[in-house]
């Protein structure tokens, strides 16, 4: 977070020197046109090291100049500041051999010393942050030492899986420039920023890349980012040509735009992220004994999961812009999806029904009871405003009605809906969506270990409290220490078979990664992974007039 | 000075002492229930911050922590006065950043919209209320009050959709909210004052309609009006607060409904004391002038 101090001499900094960097980049300008898009909230934080914030992650993605880079079209692990780089059989040390010759935006020369101030700002175990913590994979203390001027090693004290991988979110920091998080080494830099309105990125004039005709990158002049939380005024601005591009475009605005420009729009396929349901197994919740006996049974969560209808989630909530979840990772994760599970839960209320029944469940008169009688009556709560897991609840009420069973839908604001979860556990069964960002299965870490806060359905158990639960705690901490792909994916892939068997999340469908580009925009290749339009952004080039759609 | 002038003035100043003190009084208590309030909500005490996967515990307990801060209410609240006092107004839990630059950053925006607001509004509705004062036809009056009251009737924030959708300026959607409401009051005060005994006669000597309006419209009506103007300062700066977030305005209503949706403690404090200030200031504004005007025609 920046500090208060910090904060105001940063942004009356960045005024005083936004006229001087934007008519240095008019003379150094490429031609190659401003882009604009929104930000759907304030960034928090320009230091890259702080960034959890999606704004911040755009930013710092634009901005930041990084090791290693996963390509976000074919995701492999590319070379970008480090020209090459060694992982230890142990997974604990990391060696890299960096590039020579590169500068920071404001000319402070890059050096192996960046690295390790990066390394130890960001191992401070006070900073706090998602990408510091990916990296704590036990107690003890950072090592780094330098080679020689272009070779740096890391030793971390426990093995940290997908170790290299892990350097694409490490946006390498200036030791010695006095512009501090400011200089940066990514293709763009902060020129100027009206809180609650614009950040404006320029070309940074140092950017090490060229192209194959060895022109330098990048393109684009400058970058517009409009700070605009209402989606719907984004597409409004998107159809009149004052914004270039917008990423999870909804799908109801995908169909709207492809019937006026079908060119603009681009459904790159299933992404990362899955669209969920769980019921609430904490024993010390607030809820009926009889229903906790329901909730804890992998019986009945399997009978739920049969009866839910995920073609018809797919078709009618996402419009076909989505696909019937499988399991833990979806299909568009190549390398760590287990290809041996079936396809998704086949839908099938008769064998629900059935389970049910060999559970001691009995169909009464069209409502469903258990063996002692009791009415089967759940409510699913989900955050309001978020139109599709509304409908998707509404369906899935539809659904387990057929078999004798009443929900009720819940919509809660986002805090009242966490608290809920996470502090007093008066829920019966939510309804939410996992955003994953990463590709690495350490990534989900915390949502699989018994012991951690985010192991949603039952958190921080003392020890596991159901076999299974053993099972997957031994494979996760298994993976997280080897280096070896191959027993990591091995690993991984029987998590997702006891995830699947036992249902502690009942997953329905991985939203399709939908986008658009305007027309204006060239060089754009819209991906499944985040960022997924301007992966790219040092390539791209805005050439022509901006015309609105009609 | 004159016994009666005397008292006047005394009377005026025991008005503004009154007005202070009860200004004073209601910023300070309705600070304090803005904070008793967001403290109540449920979901005060968590982050969305601690969904995150990649957030190991001790993360997930740091964040913990930093919201539980606050347990009593009330030490909270005098701590706060007492820094606010020194000038630190705290810092924003979900922006990070100190609260006074923000509402630094963000009030111009929202006087801007405001004013310009009320300034359209409020001729708007004069020029329709003295045009069917003057012209005394009765389809034009009916006329102009559908056209308010089709405005009274459709909600602030479909106003303030509207304006996106059709890319029109966010003062005007405001314009549109205060306008039936003055309208209303204008119209009525107007062919009120046009019906007194004195005007219809001077109307039928021929005096000029401007001189008639100055001279013997205005001293009457202007009292009413200043307090009417008082309660659209009030209406303008709570339209404020749909129209910038649903416009995506960067002022202080849309940081108002920001930290509302993210129990943002001081942020939400702060800003109820401002508008809360800035209305009673309108309000009180408004009703000394007023006791002055009425003052003088007694």
């Amino acid at each position: 977070m920046v500090t208060k101090s910090r904060n105001a001499i940063l942004v009356s900094a960045l005024r005083v020197s936004a006229l001087c960097i934007v008519l240095a980049g008019f003379a150094l300008a490429q031609g190659g046109g401003e882009l604009r898009f929104c930000l759907h909230s304030e960034p928090k934080t320009f230091d890259p090291l702080k960034v959890e914030d999606d704004a911040s992650v755009s930013i710092r993605y634009l901005t930041g100049g990084v090791l290693l880079r996963i390509n976000r079209q074919t995701q492999a692990l590319e070379p970008e500041l480090a020209q090459s780089w060694k992982v230890s059989k142990d997974a604990k040390q990391i060696t890299f051999k960096l590039r020579s010759g590169i500068s920071f935006s404001d000319g402070t020369p890059f050096s192996a010393e960046d690295v390790v101030y990066t390394v130890r700002q960001l191992m401070d175990p006070a900073l706090h942050s998602p990408t510091g913590d990916s990296f704590r994979s036990g107690p003890g203390i950072v090592e780094t030492r330098i080679i020689s001027p272009t070779d740096i090693s890391i030793t971390f004290p426990a093995p940290v899986a997908g170790l290299d991988r892990q350097f694409d979110q490490v946006a390498i920091l200036s030791a010695h420039s006095p512009k501090k998080e400011m200089a940066v080494l990514g293709p763009f830099m902060v020129a100027d920023y009206k809180p609650g309105a614009t950040v404006l990125l320029v070309r940074n004039p140092n950017y090490w890349k060229t192209d194959a005709q060895g022109k330098k990158l990048p393109y684009l002049d400058s970058i517009r980012l409009d700070i605009q939380p209402n989606r719907d005024v984004e597409m409004l601005r998107f159809k009149r040509g004052e914004v270039d591009l917008i990423n999870s475009l909804d799908s109801e605005y995908f169909d709207k735009l492809w019937q006026i420009a079908p060119q603009v729009v681009h459904d790159a396929g299933p992404s990362l992220d899955s669209e969920q349901m769980w019921f609430n197994q904490v024993e010390k919740s607030p809820l009926p004994a009889y229903k906790k006996t329901w909730f804890r049974s992998a019986s009945f969560r399997r009978a739920i999961s049969e009866a839910i209808n995920r073609d018809d989630l797919s078709r009618v909530v996402f419009r076909g812009h989505a696909q019937p979840a499988v399991g833990p990772i979806s299909p568009a994760n190549k390398f760590w999806f287990n290809a041996k599970l079936s396809a998704a839960a086949a839908y099938s209320r008769d064998a629900a029904l059935k389970a049910l029944q060999g559970e001691g469940f009995q169909l009464q008169n069209g409502t469903l009871k258990d063996k002692d009688g009791n009415e089967v009556v759940f409510s699913i709560i989900t955050n309001s405003g978020n139109k599709y897991r509304e409908r998707m609840a509404t369906m899935i009420q539809e659904d387990l009605g057929k078999i004798g069973i009443k929900v009720n839908v819940v919509t809660l604001d986002f805090p009242s809906l966490i608290e809920r979860m996470t502090q007093t556990f008066e829920y019966e069964a939510v309804l939410l969506g996992l955003t994953n960002t990463g590709l690495d299965p350490n990534e989900q870490m915390n949502v699989w270990l018994s012991s951690s806060e985010n192991h949603q359905w039952n958190p921080s158990e003392k020890t596991p409290e159901t076999a299974w639960e053993a099972e997957i705690d031994k494979l996760m901490r298994e993976q997280a220490s080897s280096a070896d792909a191959r027993a990591r994916k091995k690993a991984f892939d029987r998590v997702q078979e006891i995830v699947v068997d036992e249902v502690p999340f009942i997953y329905l469908v991985n939203r399709n990664a939908l986008s658009a580009v305007a027309a204006d925009v060239q060089g754009a290749s819209p991906v499944i992974l985040s960022p997924q339009t301007f992966w790219n952004a040092d390539r791209l080039e805005v050439k022509g007039e901006r015309l609105a759609l009609k | 000075m004159p016994r009666h002038r005397q008292f006047a003035s005394s009377a005026l100043l025991q008005k503004i002492a009154r007005h202070s003190l009860a200004l004073v009084a209601t910023v300070l208590l309705g600070g304090f229930l803005a904070a008793v309030l967001v403290r109540l909500a449920p979901g005060f005490e968590v982050d969305e911050r601690q969904l995150d996967p990649r957030l190991n515990s001790e993360s997930v307990h740091a964040l913990v922590q930093a919201r539980a801060a606050p347990h009593n209410i009330f030490s909270f609240y005098v701590r706060s006065l007492e820094r606010a006092i020194h000038g630190d107004l705290g810092t924003s839990i979900s922006l990070g950043q100190p609260v006074s630059s923000l509402l630094r950053e963000r009030a111009p925006l929202t006087l801007r919209l405001v004013a310009l607001g009320l300034i359209l509004s409020w001729t708007s509705a004069m020029a329709l209320g003295l045009s069917a004062a003057w012209l005394r036809t009765t389809a034009y009056d009916a006329l102009t009050t559908v056209l308010s009251g089709t405005f009274l009737c459709i909600p602030a924030a479909v106003l303030a959709l509207l304006s996106v959708l059709w890319n029109l300026p966010g003062a005007l959607a405001i314009a549109l909210i205060v306008f039936p409401q003055v309208h209303r009051y204008a119209r009525n005060l107007l062919a009120k004052a046009y019906n007194l005994p004195h005007i219809i006669t001077a109307r039928a000597k021929g005096l000029s309609e401007s001189r008639i309006l100055f001279w013997h419209v205005v001293p009457v009506v202007a009292p009413q009006l200043l307090a009417v103007a008082g309660v659209s300062v009030n209406i303008a700066i709570g339209a404020a607060i749909p129209v910038e977030a649903l416009c995506g305005l960067a002022g202080v209503g849309q940081l108002a409904w920001q930290a509302a949706l993210a129990r943002d403690l001081p942020l939400l404090m702060n800003v109820t004391i401002l508008v809360t200030l800035v209305t009673l200031l309108a309000n009180s504004s408004a009703d000394v002038i007023g006791h002055v005007l009425r003052s003088q025609q007694a």
